[in-house]
């Protein structure tokens, strides 16, 4: 493999790995938030506002992940 | 970070005139425009047009107080100045041709410029948490135990970077995917992810300010 197949492979990893993680744990979050909705419907406020900041917190995981990709790509 | 945005006018190399900087221009324009014919022209009892921008002010004022209680009167200037700003950048890129051309760029989705909302966003956190009184400040960061100190030196830091990070990686990100969706097929395609578009710049305004506002909570909160 020449050094710029692997960079691009590298690129690929980066993101594709730090998708899956905080995928599995977004989806896990909104699922608790949700049931928590369905058996409190008077706490969906609190619930929704804390559920976007865990969200958002997560989100950063990919984020970072997306721009090692980009750097990576930059490279080749 | 993504490419070097095209210099439009030199001004020495460090305040060149890029397409982010013309749409900023632009975007202070119409804000200023409208914040001024609100100013000139309000009356007891509202037109549509006053009524629309009540209506706005009225949801960003409830939702900060519903994020920090009394105090965010003290400083709703920044946060809604802060949320006017980065909701109307993101909803830049969505207008046909922003971004296609060197001229007119959605400034959030330069790194640039997000770093830069990070630094105002730094000062103005030790700014207030030092408003508090300088021993309370310093108390915060020795807190627990003192061998906590490096640790929340660092989380200080962070906190600004890892905001900068987030609100760019999400607005290039969406300007990517429209972008890549454009070059697969020009008509039609490039809507289904403009749509969702109009979802997440929102939102992404949304969860900068609202964590801003838990930090500002965190440095400025007394027992």
């Amino acid at each position: 493999m020449t050094n710029s197949a692997i960079i691009a492979l590298a690129a690929a990893l980066a993101i594709a790995v730090s998708t899956i993680a905080p995928a599995i744990a977004q989806g896990l979050t909104a699922k608790s938030a949700m049931e928590s909705i369905a058996r409190q419907p008077d706490a969906a406020k609190d619930i929704r506002s804390t559920l976007i900041i865990a969200l958002a917190l997560m989100e950063a995981l990919t984020i970072y992940g997306l721009l090692i990709a980009f750097m990576l790509i930059s490279r080749i | 970070m993504g490419e070097p945005s095209k210099v439009l006018i030199s001004l020495g190399g460090i305040l060149d005139v890029t397409g982010e900087v013309v749409a900023m221009w632009i975007l202070l324009a119409v804000v200023t425009a409208v914040c001024l014919i609100i100013k000139f022209t309000l009356k007891e009892k509202p037109g549509k047009f006053q009524n629309i921008i009540e209506t706005g002010v009225e949801a960003l004022d409830n939702f900060f107080m519903g994020l920090l209680g009394e105090k965010s009167r003290q400083y709703f200037t920044f946060l809604g100045s802060l949320f006017i700003f980065i909701i109307f950048s993101n909803y830049s890129g969505l207008i046909p041709g922003v971004g296609l051309t060197d001229y007119v760029k959605a400034p959030t989705a330069s790194l640039s410029v997000t770093a830069g909302l990070g630094v105002l966003t730094f000062i103005f956190l030790q700014g207030a948490g030092l408003k508090k009184g300088v021993k309370h400040y310093f108390k915060r960061f020795i807190s627990p135990i003192f061998i906590m100190l490096p640790l929340l030196v660092l989380d200080e830091l962070i906190k600004p970077a890892s905001l900068a990070l987030r609100l760019f990686g999400n607005v290039f990100g969406e300007e990517m995917v429209t972008h890549q969706l454009y070059e697969i097929f020009p008509i039609g395609v490039p809507v289904v992810m403009m749509v969702l578009s109009l979802l997440f710049c929102s939102l992404q305004a949304m969860v900068y300010t609202m964590l801003v506002s838990i930090y500002l909570d965190e440095a400025t909160e007394t027992e």
